[in-house]
């Protein structure tokens, strides 16, 4: 299989404390991993590497054959296109409605009206929210807004999902809903990375999981689920 | 279509969401503006007068009192065939004499005394309007002036020269004066973007994780320091109209200044239009200087 995303020694430090020591990780296309960890073990600092929000101060990292850590300024708007990330805290426009936001990525790329019309009905109703989509974010439950946030992540099709603790705020219920759709997305053929530090995820999915520790990539347990497609 | 129209809500969103701020700036842009607006009036208005008045004047070519016929005949002929020479007109001693009583009739008495005519016959002379310099005036005169017959050569060149150095002063203290408002402006609208930053950080930091390209988040703000130098600008035109009528008004009321209120005139149309479009210029001046402050944009 082809690897998506490679991290090949890679270190960052901030003021001085490692966030990250020589990380090496390769992850295959339409993997689903997940990526462990207490709170300052580096998870979302490795999370916003992939997308070109942070640089290594050592090492190199690939995603979708692209060396991140060479691209120029202007090239990370690209590469963050092919990526889609879920937040925590949802990161929705309150003043738009479930509709418009979700429509915001494909807004940017300045795909036509028709296309933004189709697309963004079928990822609301892929998350099970289009009847929702005049809406205000506010209105929704938490887990509906992360429902929508997963929504705008997935509505122009990216090749690799990232979510950093997306069930952070939701109840265990809520939990396992959002997990299985992170699931479903993954069995459409994108690879999933799930950055959380919530063991109860780990022990409900019998996935792929790397742990980091401190900066350090410590533990890794391959995946014992059997993958429907 | 929905890029653009997204890109447009936006800036009006911004304007509508930090409206105090943005009435605030617009007033704040439209007085200093003004203050611009002033100057540049004062020395649209002279320039003008300067112009006029020099399209009028006229050369006064006195001639020798001894002076024959035939040689102010062919004087007469000489000017008249000079390219440099639009109109000739002879003015004998006798219609001096009858324009001076026309013009003063007060002072008329003051000739009788003298008996004989003590005018000179004269050519008013009306030089081409490619000739109308100062220094082609000077030469004409300088040439003439050495002309048989001819006793003197006089005209107003000095207090024309007056005036168009005092337009030159006026003209630095406009160009001072607009420089130091201007960017008085482009801070003011830069805040007032800063603001605007500040205020949808949260929302440039999600159009960043989505891909969104420096130029899609930066536009909207460009749109709205251009708006706020446009609206400022027409603003700033609108109050100096109405001074400028109102001044008007008032120097028709005292009838002390008569016949200079007519002269008055306010920016042209175009002119107009380019102050609008110069306020605009300030306006995406403060956007730019504001977006490279705060760094909007790094990746």
């Amino acid at each position: 299989m082809d690897a998506i995303i490679q991290l090949i020694h890679v270190s960052k430090c901030y003021d001085r404390r490692p966030a990250l020591s020589d990380v090496t990780l390769e992850i295959e296309k339409g993997e689903f991993v997940l990526l462990m960890g207490p709170s300052g073990a580096g998870k979302s600092t490795l999370l916003r590497m992939l997308i070109g929000e942070e640089q290594p101060d050592e090492g190199q990292i690939f995603v979708h054959g692209r060396n991140v850590t060479k691209l120029k300024p202007s090239e990370v708007p690209y590469l963050r296109r092919k990526i889609g990330t879920v937040f925590q805290d949802f990161r929705l426009l309150s003043k738009k409605s479930v509709f418009d936001n979700v429509a915001l990525p494909l807004v940017v790329q300045g795909v036509s009206e028709r296309d933004i019309r189709r697309k963004v009905t079928e990822a609301l109703r892929a998350v099970g929210v289009d009847h929702k989509k005049d809406q205000p974010p506010n209105s929704l439950s938490a887990g509906e807004q992360q429902r929508v946030c997963i929504a705008r992540a997935i509505v122009n099709g990216p090749v690799v999902l990232l979510a950093d603790e997306p069930t952070g705020n939701l109840d265990p219920e809520r939990t396992g809903e959002i997990i299985e759709l992170f699931k479903l997305i993954n069995a459409r053929g994108t690879t999933v990375i799930v950055a959380t530090h919530d063991p109860q995820i780990v022990k409900q999915i019998h996935r792929r999981a790397v742990t980091l520790v401190d900066g350090v990539l410590t533990q890794e347990r391959r995946s014992t689920e059997r993958i429907e497609t | 279509m929905r890029r653009f129209l997204y890109i447009v809500r936006e800036a009006w969103a911004n304007m509508r969401i930090n409206r105090t701020t943005t009435i605030v700036a617009i007033l704040t842009t439209a007085f200093t503006l003004a203050c611009v607006g002033i100057f540049l009036l004062l020395y649209v208005n002279l320039r003008h007068a300067a112009g006029w008045l020099q399209e009028d004047v006229k050369i006064m070519v006195y001639l020798d009192d001894g002076v024959s016929t035939p040689l102010r005949q062919a004087l007469e002929q000489q000017l008249k065939v000079d390219r440099m020479v639009a109109e000739v007109v002879f003015i004998s001693k006798e219609q001096a004499l009858k324009e001076f009583r026309a013009q003063f009739p007060a002072d008329s008495h003051l000739l009788e005394g003298l008996g004989e005519n003590p005018l000179p016959a004269s050519f008013v002379v009306t030089l081409a309007p490619n000739y109308r310099s100062p220094e082609s005036m000077q030469g004409w005169a300088d040439r003439v002036q050495t002309m048989e017959g001819v006793a003197k050569v006089d005209y107003n060149q000095e207090w024309i020269n007056v005036l168009t150095e005092l337009i030159g002063y006026i003209e630095l203290v406009a160009i001072g004066v607009g420089l130091l408002l201007s960017a008085a402006s482009v801070t003011i609208i830069g805040n007032t973007i800063r603001l605007a930053l500040f205020t949808r950080r949260e929302e440039i930091e999600i159009l960043r994780s989505i891909g969104a390209t420096r130029t899609f988040i930066r536009i909207p703000y460009f749109i709205e320091g251009a708006a706020l130098g446009a609206f400022g600008s027409a603003l700033s035109l609108g109050i100096l109209k109405i001074g400028f009528e109102l001044f008007r008004q008032q120097m028709q009321l005292t009838g002390r200044f008569s016949g200079i209120e007519s002269m008055l005139s306010f920016f042209p149309l175009s002119l107009c239009l380019a102050l609008i479009m110069a306020g605009m210029g300030l306006g995406l001046a403060g956007s730019v200087v504001s977006l490279l402050r705060v760094g909007e944009g790094r990746t």
